[in-house]
């Protein structure tokens, strides 16, 4: 329930019960007063009518006693003078006014009489009121419809001779009169109960004798016999309820006038709370929603005024705190440009507005690597900051971001390629000038990689990956900027998909390992086995490494897969170990790999856990590895020889690796590529790999033939002096149960003896 | 009352030697009421029956008389024999109007005081019911009779009639008698007789018996 209707109708249910207890009290007061009003005149008008009644029967009997002293009617009583005796009856009933008059003898017989209720000769009805005491004897009695008063006295001339009753008719005209004085309906019951006499309605005086809670009566005997007629004198508590019904109905309506109005107060109140609190529920809402610059509309001084006040304070107390969170979460501390997250979702959200086209520029320091080792990490940070500096204001609509270590990500519109091209190469040329520390000027050269959105379906992801494989086309080809040129919505789709399934290959150990053996060229013996990757792809089947390796070196994904198969092929080896065979096994290293500092830690981590004798392992690096940062390759590749492992140059001959690092490279190995294998028969070829097998030998390397694939290539590199060679001519790559299987049966068929220990022997004869 | 006492003593006595002389005797009468205490006011008149006497002249004066005391009639209670001529003298210092409609003597005397009033005859038997028109509490009781024997109890409740020995009719009369006592038949002899009486009386106010014919 709303707050507003709450207060209304408390109050108003509060003001209802003050009103009805009110309305209960003085109507409980009204009916009492009726009531009392009522009884105290019933008791007015019984005492009333005892009066009258009284009035009437002294006169009565008054007029009664008068004549029945008489000495004159005296005598005629004693004389029998019938005549004398009813006149004198009406002489001295006309005085007062009485409808009767009765002589009665003694023995009860009427002897003369004024009304023809009592003729002569007839029995006296009232027989009882007949008394020889001298006091008048009256009562009131009902006979046949008509209801007297009557008084007896005796006539005694000196004794007892005969009794005059004197009576009044009690009838409709009296009773009105009674009525009138004492305001109350009278009705008159005779002795049976029947009423005789009333001045009510049947109805009315049925409800009366019923004893119906509308009239309040007071039954008045009329005579000492309680079983006598009756007075029943009544009054309708409806009639004396009425002036107070009309005081009830006046506070009834005075009562609603004041709900009315103080429910309309109440309501007006409560809307003066309520109102305001609506608002600041609004506002309230708005900052959950994250807008914390909404104003607070309550400006008062009381406690809403406060609450309003304390929710403003908490409102920029929250946009504050907010502002650190997002800074935090979004800002690169070092640089105060975005981080990787904010530039992703910035530039996804200038995508979804899709006016115009976006570029992503990926710039990378070069060689940052060697400035912290020459100069410290803290010169590292100053050149990152100062570009910080530099790439922070880089045009209106573009904005910079730093995306890791060395990588910084620029972002803008631009029409098309050709803009895109210029705008990376003014990148490029606003980070070329040199940094200068502590008044050094440090020559930083940048890299940029520029990828432009296509018409729709790109993503920031995408974007900076493409940008990123244009700064590592850039790099191969020693140029400062590139421009990814490959198209972004269909292949790279594609391409996308393809990352994220190479991704859960690896999670769900989807790749497999394949082993090629390699073998003695003398005598054809197995001297290990290289490595090589399959992917069992759960829709395309078994898939060659051409399908997927490059795209990981494209994609970064190399590293992951290295790991992969770096973690099986030890646990490989470790096991043939336990099982007593030391088979020794190559695995490639791609340069991305190599450029990376924690790879011989990786490796030293694995040797450890797994027990494995470092030298059943065997690293194989291209010559695409030394170009980025030689040197750091070299120091890598130190370490790597310290672990104990060997290592091996493949795809020898392809790349454009300098001789004079290969002079210094820690390297036992040295694999012709299958390039010139094939093309063996060309007498220019044969030189060459003449050269390189002579160029091994100088530097104490042995020599491994990829791709023979016949007899007399084998022979032809036999006699060139090659050490070992591998291809379909020996074996084609095979699953780790087949190679098993296969070097069993070599094994048997060579000789008895620990072959494996011979191959690693002649495999390795630097290291033994 | 000593002095009546002895009157009517001597008178007694005189009465046996004449009842004795000729045939004369005395009847001696007590009467009570119910609860044992001495009735007075009672009348007793005893009727010569069958003619075995004659009735005689009445041997009682000729005269009574019927005083006013204190509004009060005294004797309350008279009984005569018809012919006797009652005087009403007023004692009182207010006067008095005496009246009696009784069928056997209405008369009705003027307002009086002292002895003014006349002499009234009652000639008639019967029972006469006097009155004073002023005081209706003042009633007076006169029983005529046609026969000389007759007497009224006093204070004791006794009473004495002296008669000639024969046979009677004895009626009883009084005012408060519960209901009139009828007639008997007596025999009185030579050695005199006694009539022990008791009757339930009403209380006073109440309706009068009449007088046993």
């Amino acid at each position: 329930m709303q707050l507003r209707v709450r207060i209304a109708l408390t109050f108003s249910l509060l003001l209802v019960a003050v009103i009805a207890a009110t309305l209960v009290a003085v109507s409980a007061a009204n009916r009492s007063n009726a009531d009392r009003e009522v009884n105290r005149q019933l008791d007015l008008g019984a005492l009333v009518f005892g009066r009258a009644l009284e009035a009437n029967r002294r006169q009565l009997a008054q007029a009664a006693q008068v004549l029945a002293a008489d000495f004159g009617f005296r005598e005629a009583v004693a004389t029998h003078d019938a005549d004398t005796q009813e006149s004198a009856l009406e002489n001295h009933g006309a005085r007062i006014g009485a409808q009767l008059g009765v002589l009665v003898a003694p023995d009860g017989t009427v002897m003369a009489s004024t009304s023809s209720d009592a003729r002569p000769g007839t029995l006296f009805a009232y027989h009882s009121l007949l008394s020889s005491s001298t006091a008048p004897v009256s009562s009131v009695v009902a006979e046949r419809g008509h209801v007297y008063q009557l008084v007896v006295v005796p006539v005694r001339s000196p004794l007892l001779v005969a009794w005059v009753a004197m009576g009044f008719t009690l009838d409709e005209a009296a009773l009105k009169e009674l009525q009138s004085v004492t305001g109350l309906e009278v009705t008159l019951q005779s002795a049976g109960g029947v009423v005789a006499l009333s001045t009510l309605s049947v109805d009315a005086r049925n409800a009366v004798i019923a004893g119906s809670a509308d009239w309040v009566t007071r039954s008045v005997p009329l005579t000492a016999d309680v079983r006598g007629p009756r007075a029943l004198l009544s009054r309708s508590l409806k009639e004396a309820l009425a002036p107070f019904a009309t005081l009830t109905r006046v506070l009834v309506g005075i009562a609603i006038v004041a709900l009315l109005l103080s429910a309309a107060a109440v309501l007006l109140l409560a809307r003066q709370i309520a109102a305001p609190l609506q608002a600041l529920t609004r506002v309230i809402d708005r900052i959950r929603g994250g807008d914390y610059h909404a104003t607070v509309p309550v400006q008062r001084a009381d406690e809403i005024g406060a609450v309003a006040e304390g929710l403003r304070t908490m409102q920029d107390a929250v946009s504050a705190r907010d502002d650190a969170i997002r800074d935090l979460a979004y800002r690169d501390t070092l640089t105060g440009l975005r981080n990787r997250v904010a530039f992703t979702q910035d530039v996804d959200s200038r995508l979804a507005q899709a006016n115009g086209r976006i570029a992503v520029a990926l710039v990378n320091v070069d060689r940052f690597r060697r400035i912290n080792e020459a100069l410290g990490y803290a010169a590292g940070d100053a050149v990152l900051r100062a570009w910080g500096r530099r790439l922070a204001d880089v045009g209106e609509h573009a904005f910079a971001a730093r995306l890791a270590a060395d990588h910084f990500a620029v972002a803008t519109f631009v029409a098309d390629e050709p803009e895109a091209r210029a705008w990376g190469q003014a990148l490029h040329a606003l980070l070329s000038p040199g940094v200068t520390i502590d008044g050094q000027t440090i020559d930083v050269r940048a890299t940029v990689g520029v990828a432009l959105s296509g018409e729709s379906g790109t993503t920031a992801d995408l974007l900076l990956r493409c940008a990123d494989a244009a700064v590592e086309r850039a790099r191969r080809a020693k140029r400062e900027f590139a421009l990814y040129e490959g198209r972004l919505d269909d292949a790279n789709r594609a391409q996308l998909s393809l990352w994220g399934e190479l991704q859960r290959a690896i999670a769900r150990d989807e790749l497999r390992l394949f082993l090629q053996p390699k073998c003695r060229l003398t005598d054809g013996a197995p001297a290990g086995a290289e490595v090589l990757l399959r992917w069992q792809h759960p829709e395309r089947g078994l898939l060659a490494p051409v399908h997927f390796i490059p795209f990981a070196e494209q994609t970064g994904l190399i590293r992951n897969l290295t790991q992969w198969t770096l973690e099986h092929s030890v646990a490989l080896i470790a096991r043939w170990q336990r099982e007593g065979y030391r088979l020794p096994v190559s695995v490639n290293v791609s340069a991305l790999d190599l450029a990376r500092e924690d790879l011989p830690e990786r490796v030293k981590s694995l040797l450890d856990a797994s027990g494995l004798a470092p030298a059943l392992l065997t690293l194989e690096i291209t010559e695409s590895g030394f170009i980025d940062d030689p040197a750091h390759a070299l120091h890598v590749l130190d370490a790597l020889a310290a672990l104990g492992v060997g290592l091996s140059i493949d795809d020898f001959g392809t790349g454009y690796s300098s001789l004079g690092y290969l002079a210094r490279m820690p390297v036992q190995e040295l694999k012709i590529d299958r390039s010139f294998v094939v093309e063996l028969g060309r007498p220019d070829m044969a030189a060459v790999v003449r050269s390189a097998i002579q160029l091994a030998q100088r530097l104490e390397m042995r020599t491994v033939a990829e791709g023979i694939e016949d007899e007399a290539a084998a022979r032809t590199l036999r006699e060139l002096g090659c050490d070992y060679g591998q291809g379909w001519h020996y074996a084609k790559p095979m699953a780790v149960a087949d190679y098993e299987a296969w070097m069993k049966t070599r094994v048997v068929a060579l000789d008895a003896s620990n072959v494996p220990d011979n191959a690693i022997r002649e495999a390795r004869p630097a290291a033994v | 009352m000593p002095r009546l006492a002895g009157r009517i003593a001597a008178s007694l006595m005189a009465a046996m030697c004449l009842a004795h002389a000729a045939g004369a005797a005395t009847l001696q009468v007590k009467a009570h009421d119910t609860t044992g205490a001495a009735l007075t006011d009672l009348v007793v008149v005893l009727d010569p029956v069958d003619g075995s006497h004659p009735r005689g002249a009445p041997h009682a004066a000729a005269h009574a008389t019927i005083d006013q005391v204190s509004r009060t009639f005294v004797p309350r209670v008279s009984v005569i024999q018809s012919g006797t001529v009652v005087q009403f003298p007023n004692s009182d210092r207010i006067r008095h109007q005496v009246y009696s409609f009784s069928p056997a003597k209405t008369f009705t005397l003027k307002l009086y005081a002292g002895k003014d009033a006349p002499p009234i005859a009652f000639e008639k038997a019967g029972l006469v019911v006097l009155g004073c028109n002023i005081h209706d509490t003042m009633i007076a009781y006169v029983a005529v009779v046609d026969t000389p024997y007759f007497a009224r109890t006093g204070a004791d409740g006794t009473a004495r009639i002296d008669a000639p020995a024969g046979r009677y009719r004895v009626r009883v009369w009084h005012p408060e008698l519960a209901s009139a006592v009828p007639a008997r038949s007596f025999v009185l002899d030579t050695a005199g007789g006694t009539l022990d009486l008791a009757y339930a009386l009403a209380p006073a106010g109440g309706a009068v018996p009449g007088f046993p014919e």
